[in-house]
């Protein structure tokens, strides 16, 4: 580690890369059975703030004869010096490289992080083709919301885990001994770990196009393949593993706090929203289960601060109690406690009030659309009138910084539309001064931020056509030159790399070439925009002889066979149609805690509120 | 530990690290004051803090301060262990010429950068003063050891990164980049022109 003491002064935030931190693991791999390094295919500061590592890590090692380490994406300064000195990339833990691990498993959460995926791998000295790997190579995995895309990976990944994997890690980790023992081949391995339930090897299968480039069959290639994959859930969200402590990093990560999830899924039913269909059903925590778990996890970090985590927090059914019952336990020792993912039709103002007793946080509303026409299209039953209300309150109460979220290219959507997003944000300013001046609180800081709608699978938008670049400058320029008050601070995505991002969200297997290409090009870092090189995944969308616009702009018909559909996460196919159907028409669906909208996940999958 | 906490809008904990280290350097003698509600056997306070603290940082000894004069005001010198490389072939009399050189100046140039509300200031300072001593430790081939002690406090604070910069510089020699160690040995507070142990 002497080379890796001469590189560390003279990179950024050298803390990225040496571990050490209170509640990590380090074990000794000599006397393991499975060597599991989770591979976040971003920065570090990005990693730690993702739960699913937190989950993953410690439920692992709390098995005497599993050690999980952690290995993140290197900065481009870092890899340089590792690449000049010959340093592979190992893992935090014990700082051995990731090939000598049993398995590298990539939590997919964004698809412009595929390049760095295929990064590590190289860094890490291990073949990026799966069929190119031998029996020395570690078993390359993946899970995560993009998994249920899985196409442009597939020749990559050895296989994918689809859903919750808290129970099929060890249905995994126990055939993986077996075959360890009686030393077999990969593909004998991968041939058992397809029998799993949720496991999809992409090598087993094969896919035919039509003339016209959509796909025409997808087929596995053996006899006891399945020929559907199916999600894996939790049913019960008490008795199912939650870590008792977290690593407590050194360096501030994009959040510093406590994560407490209260529960999965999501009855809203937004028609772009891919989480809210791929977690159903909605699965609660009881109240003395998150209680428990927040004061266990504060005691044992430091942290003074925990975050209910969920999809749409206010929606918890006793949120109430639970608020009551924290704040009692923890206003003394001064810790807070903060709720993200508020809903404006759902934002309780006297849970507010107790919250801000410890601390105040910033506000943040997603309206998503201008217009409430708009708004009924996308099924976010959020009205003006709940704008207003919230943010009279927010206002007499002391808030001055308000960040509001919007999308820009959603279907139906015309100029009118758009000012709207201007209309809303004049309007909450107007607020503001409307609030008397003995109430009212600081300067007023309005951040309007507008995304470029991409179409993902799984919810009833995904055969939609995204906008083209054109279009979306237009409509950030429309959007731009009618924003002129200095309180209201106008933030846009770039177009092009919300392009890229709907042809990967959408892609087939072959868009996995492009995909290498760019990379072989030096893309990575794709979502970090001074490192974005667009230039280079257009030329190799060229050399590939790959049309983009096939992928993102394309609209697709209800009939067409879609990469994905081999997946079954228990929405059916036919509600999504129906969505879609109802959108065109701006037709409302209710809240599905109120009465049921017969998604379909009844069917397949038993288990929280459906029951 | 039942550590005060400061009062306002958003309370953190009263402790402080005086002179705290640039990044990339280690040490054997650092200080921290801590503010605290009631009190603790030292003794207790020290067995459960390395309990939790990363194996590389130990806390050795502690004292009651009962309303004393602020750590910062206190430290006044840092004393520093530098280990180099030089791209140049010199001998052990020519390096401690240079020293003695360097030490004999009234003045010595320096610029100093900052940065201030994310722009980079550059200021010449007289660093000589914030020079106390220089010795030479070690020889070996081009990779020389020096202890040097220099000033740390409020007004006059010399880094030891700067301080080697301008002793590099002195006989415009060349510095191996990749091969530059600094630690440091312990930090001292100054009366009547002597050094004194902090605690």
């Amino acid at each position: 580690m002497e080379k890796l003491d001469k590189i560390l002064p003279i990179v950024e935030k050298p803390a990225r890369y040496i571990g050490m931190e209170l509640n990590s693991v380090k074990k000794d791999l000599n006397n393991i059975n499975v060597k599991f390094a989770f591979a976040f295919p971003d920065v570090y500061e990005v990693g730690m703030s993702h739960l699913g590592l937190h989950i993953i890590y410690n439920l692992l090692n709390k098995e005497d004869d599993i050690a999980c380490e952690r290995v993140f994406a290197p900065w481009p300064d870092m890899e340089n010096g590792m690449r000049r000195e010959g340093i592979p990339l190992f893992t935090l833990e014990n700082k051995v490289p990731i090939n000598e691990f049993d398995f590298v498993g990539f939590t997919l959460q964004y698809e412009m992080s595929y390049t760095n995926i295929i990064n590590m791998l190289d860094l890490g000295g291990i073949p990026i083709i799966s069929e190119d790997r031998t029996e020395e190579d570690p078993f390359i995995i993946a899970g995560g919301p993009c998994a249920y895309n899985p196409e442009p990976l597939w020749e990559i990944m050895d296989f994918f885990v689809m859903g919750e994997s808290e129970e099929a890690f060890f249905e995994i980790t126990e055939k993986f001994k077996k075959w360890k023992k009686e030393s077999k081949s990969r593909d004998e391995f991968l041939r058992e770990v397809c029998l799993i339930e949720g496991v999809y090897v992409p090598k087993f299968y094969e896919v035919s196009y039509n003339d016209n480039g959509t796909v025409r069959e997808f087929i596995p290639k053996y006899n006891n393949v399945p020929s559907k994959v199916k999600k894996r859930i939790i049913k019960n969200l008490d008795n199912v593993y939650y870590p008792d402590k977290l690593i407590v990093p050194y360096i501030d990560i994009v959040h510093d706090r406590v994560p407490v999830e209260i529960f999965r899924g999501c009855s809203r039913g937004c028609r772009f929203c891919q989480a809210g269909m791929i977690y159903r059903p909605v699965r609660e925590k009881k109240v003395d289960t998150i209680v428990r778990t927040a004061e266990e996890l504060i005691l044992k970090t430091g942290y003074d601060n925990v975050s209910l985590t969920s999809l749409s927090s206010c929606d918890y059914s006793q949120l109430e109690n639970l608020i009551k019952i924290l704040m009692k336990k923890f206003e003394k020792d001064d810790v807070g406690v903060s709720l993200p993912s508020l809903r404006l039709d759902s934002f309780q103002l006297d849970v507010i009030q107790e919250i801000e007793k410890v601390r105040k946080t910033g506000l943040t509303f997603a309206p998503e659309a201008g217009s409430q026409r708009l708004r009924d299209v996308i099924n976010k039953g959020v009205t003006e009138e709940d704008l207003i209300r919230t943010s009279t309150y927010a206002f007499s109460e002391g808030w001055s910084s308000i960040k509001l979220y919007f999308m820009i290219g959603l279907p139906t959507e015309t100029d009118e539309d758009i000012l709207g997003i201007k209309d809303l944000s004049y309007k909450v300013k107007d607020l503001f001064f409307a609030t008397p001046s003995e109430r009212r609180k600081g300067n007023l800081r309005i951040t309007t931020s507008a995304a470029c709608f991409v179409p993902k699978p799984f919810t009833p938008f995904q055969w939609v056509g995204q906008n083209s670049l054109d279009e979306f400058n237009r409509k950030i320029s429309l959007l731009r030159n009618s924003i002129r008050d200095k309180k209201v601070t106008f933030n846009y995505h770039d177009p092009k790399l919300s392009y890229l991002e709907a042809i990967l969200a959408r892609g087939d297997r072959k868009i996995g070439k492009v995909l290498i290409r760019a990379w072989e090009k030096g893309c990575k870092f794709d979502g970090w925009g001074n490192l974005f090189k667009f230039d280079k995944w257009m030329e190799a969308f060229k050399e590939m002889n790959i049309d983009g616009d096939f992928y993102a702009l394309r609209e697709r018909k209800t009939d067409e066979v879609l990469p994905w559909d081999f997946i079954d996460i228990g929405v059916s196919k036919k509600y999504l149609i129906r969505e879609y159907e109802k959108s065109l028409k701006g037709e409302l669906t209710k809240d599905c805690r109120l009465a049921c909208n017969d998604c379909g996940i009844k069917e397949s999958f038993s288990g929280g509120v459906c029951d | 530990m039942p550590v005060k906490h400061t009062e306002g809008f958003n309370p953190h904990l009263k402790f402080s690290i005086g002179a705290p280290l640039s990044l990339g350097i280690s040490s054997d003698g650092e200080y921290m004051d801590v503010d605290l509600e009631r009190k603790v056997s030292i003794d207790e306070f020290i067995k459960s803090m390395n309990k939790v603290l990363p194996e590389d940082i130990r806390i050795i000894c502690g004292k009651y301060v009962e309303d004393k004069p602020s750590l910062s005001s206190v430290i006044q010198w840092s004393y520093y262990k530098i280990e180099f490389k030089i791209k140049e072939e010199l001998t052990e009399d020519e390096i401690k010429k240079l020293m003695k050189d360097y030490l004999n100046c009234d003045s010595i140039e320096f610029v100093k950068e900052r940065k201030k509300k994310g722009r980079l200031q550059q200021k010449i300072e007289n660093i000589r003063p914030q020079v106390g001593n220089i010795v030479l430790k070690n020889k070996e081939d081009r990779i020389i050891v020096l202890d040097v002690l220099l000033k740390t406090s409020e007004n006059g604070n010399l880094k030891p990164k700067d301080f080697l910069s301008s002793f590099i510089d002195f006989y415009h020699l060349s510095l191996d980049d990749y091969c530059v160690n600094i630690h440091r040995i312990d930090m001292y507070g100054e009366k009547e022109n002597s050094i004194f142990n902090i605690i």
